[in-house]
């Protein structure tokens, strides 16, 4: 059952997030074609290196500017993020850009079983025991199989060289 | 060499260790995944792609097919035990196989989900055989602006079919060739969007592009998904005997679901989705009794099971014959074929015959040890369906992470993973289908290509492709789709193919 604060962010933050999506889609696409204006086209006969990505800029152009135009006719159908849902997609992302900062200090091994522990509490696995035992095995699965099967050279880190 | 020889030389081929373990692999992996709700076959297949380059073009494209089948023969066993379709092409199999699941024949029904997927797949596989290596040869004697036709036909179909918004459908089409015109240009080695960095020089590589749209988004939407263990009922062996009479009303809805689903399989989109709800709807409509739909026929879920395995292998036809993937699990399996330097199309026949007879070989073997791992163990399979996302997720999350990064030794390709995973989150939650992504990420070196050299021949002029009949008439059939659609709009009909974005994945 939604609180109150997070139905209403349900209602307010969602529609303008996606709708700012769309925005972002078209100014891509502007950006695309903008830039590839100054590749040059040749001519139709000799096309020139700007040509395909221009027409590609001006589709997503098209395309993002006829699905903002649908969106304002009809309700949206996506669905939108509450404060759950935001907090649990902001810290797994931030894990995963953990694990490549960390990568070339800890290792492999040790940023690895770091990183399964914090999904595991991310994910609301009750207890201590039970990660642990996770971060652990699933540690121990990535030395055996890139390091000891595959042969990958993966960074041991600077405090195990 | 011709036929039966090299078909024989295939099955010597792929009676070797390797080729055995990566058929087992795949299946046995596919028909986890097939069971497992969440994660689906493609984000598998680019999951597991890394692992398989060690082994050669062969072994990955045995272990991905595998991986594809498995999952079509997984999904179906929690649909009929816990109404829960373990992935998109077992969603209609609920409907029937969990009322008779009810009624107590939920050991009948998997038997015979198994059995007709078994005889679709065994189908699939001779029409493969026979057909791909005609299509092959027809194929050779194609132009650029047959290709050309060909991708633009491939790119309004999967925008019709494989979104109830096609404009979506398009934009992604669209952003994924964008992507692909990023770096050196081959025909005329100019740097593009690469804003002078010389990461950006040989482009985007697929794989993190794929591991993250499929993988990472995956993980992050089951992540903040709420969600209540289901409750598994076991099934013994001896329960798996069905009656006479279900026999005796599955022969014929698995034959037309294998014929069906192997047509089904050669258009662009979610084959295997498509073909379960037109199978059903067709054996609603020839059933003398379609009132029985819905409360536990036999029909409802026979037919559909036999469609989508059959399916899997009417797509590797546009796949091997003219390297247009149409599914995203199809395009997986192209871009593994490339880092092997093995380009699928009309010359696979005569540059690589052993990976194509090699293939076909282990998917009949393939499918004979789906058979047997699906009916004994069905218990057990079902019972992985009750394994909560916390306990899984991080090791998914870890393997994408460590897998991207020993394809290069690049963490620019784990960052371009995780940036891909986030939006591609965003775009499931706002129902941007994600295939016609990757399908435009893989398809656009080839569209510019054909493009390109279409109008260097006809210098310019493109009336000139009234001159090219093949050409000319799949851009007919593409205008014909549009305007059915828009059409269809207009009275306010959506057309009976289109599918939930979510779902086609």
């Amino acid at each position: 059952m939604l609180g109150p604060e997070e139905a209403d962010l349900m209602t307010s933050r969602g529609p303008g997030l996606e709708t700012l999506f769309d925005a972002a889609l078209l100014g891509l696409g502007a950006v695309i074609a903008y830039v590839s204006w100054g590749y040059g086209f040749g001519s139709l006969a000799r096309p020139g290196p700007g040509l395909y990505p221009f027409f590609l800029g001006a589709a997503i152009v098209v395309c993002s500017v006829a699905v903002i135009a649908t969106r304002a006719h009809r309700t949206s159908g996506g669905q939108r993020l509450d404060r759950r849902e935001a907090r649990i997609l902001v810290t797994m992302t931030c894990t995963f850009c953990l694990w490549i900062l960390a990568m070339p200090v800890l290792g492999y091994v040790l940023v690895t079983f770091i990183t399964a522990y914090a999904f595991c509490k991310v994910l609301a696995l009750e207890g201590w025991r039970k990660p642990l035992a996770l971060s652990a095995t699933t540690a121990a699965f990535v030395y055996l199989l890139f390091g000891h099967w595959l042969y990958i050279d993966l960074p041991r880190g600077i405090l195990f060289e | 060499m011709q036929g039966w020889d090299l078909l024989v030389t295939g099955f010597a081929h792929s009676l070797t260790s390797v080729n055995l373990v990566a058929c087992f692999a795949g299946a046995l992996i596919g028909t986890l995944v097939g069971v497992l709700p969440g994660l689906g076959p493609t984000a598998t297949m680019a999951l597991l792609l890394p692992f398989t380059i060690p082994y050669g073009p062969t072994t990955g494209l045995i272990m991905m097919t595998g991986i594809w089948y498995g999952a079509m023969y997984g999904g179906s066993t929690t649909s009929v035990l816990v109404n829960i379709p373990g992935e998109a092409a077992s969603v209609i199999t609920c409907l029937d196989g969990h009322q008779m699941a009810k009624q107590g024949r939920a050991g009948a029904a998997l038997a015979l989900v198994a059995g007709g997927s078994f005889v679709a797949g065994t189908l699939g596989i001779l029409g493969l055989q026979f057909l791909a290596p005609l299509l092959g040869n027809a194929a050779l004697s194609f132009g650029p602006p047959e290709f050309l036709g060909f991708m633009i036909l491939a790119f309004v179909l999967l925008a019709n079919l494989s979104a109830d918004a096609p404009l979506k459908g398009a934009l992604m089409i669209a952003f994924g060739l964008f992507l692909s015109t990023i770096g050196i240009n081959p025909m005329d080695s100019y740097p593009r969007f690469t804003f002078g960095t010389e990461k950006l020089m040989l482009g985007i590589d697929f794989l993190p592009i794929a591991m993250g749209l499929f993988g990472i988004s995956e993980v992050l939407s089951t992540a903040v998904a709420k969600h209540a263990p289901p409750v598994v009922s076991g099934v013994r062996l001896r329960e798996l005997y069905p009656n006479r009479d279900e026999v005796r009303r599955s022969v014929k809805p698995m034959l037309r679901g294998s014929v069906l689903g192997f047509f089904m399989g050669l258009l662009p989109g979610p084959c295997t989705v498509i073909s379960t709800f037109v199978s059903y709807s067709l054996e609603k409509r020839l059933s003398k009794t379609p009132q029985r739909f819905g409360h536990g026929a036999v029909e409802g879920v026979v037919g559909p099971e036999s469609a989508n395995n059959s399916a899997v292998m009417g797509s590797m036809i546009p796949l091997l014959t003219l390297g247009i993937p149409f599914a995203a699990p199809s395009a997986i399996m192209l871009a593994g074929l490339r880092m092997h330097n093995v380009e699928p199309g009309p010359t696979l026949f005569g540059t690589h015959p052993d990976v194509f007879w090699t293939f076909i070989a282990a998917m009949y073997l393939g499918n004979l040890m789906l058979l047997l791992l699906n009916l004994p163990l069905v218990g057990i399979f079902a019972r992985v369906a009750s394994i909560r996302p916390p306990l899984l997720l991080p090791v998914i999350s870890v393997i994408c992470l460590v897998g991207v990064y020993s394809v290069r030794n690049a963490f620019f390709d784990v960052w371009v993973m995780i940036a891909a995973g986030v939006v591609g989150f965003f775009l499931r939650r706002w129902g941007y289908p994600i295939a016609p992504f990757i399908i435009g990420v893989v398809l656009g070196p080839t569209t510019e290509v054909s493009l390109r050299q279409t109008l260097l021949m006809f210098k310019g002029d493109m009336s000139l492709i009234a001159d090219r009949p093949l050409a000319m008439l799949m851009l007919l059939i593409a205008l014909a789709c549009i305007v059915w659609r828009f059409v269809a709009r207009l009275r306010g009909r959506p057309p009976v193919l289109a599918m939930d974005e979510g779902k086609a994945l």
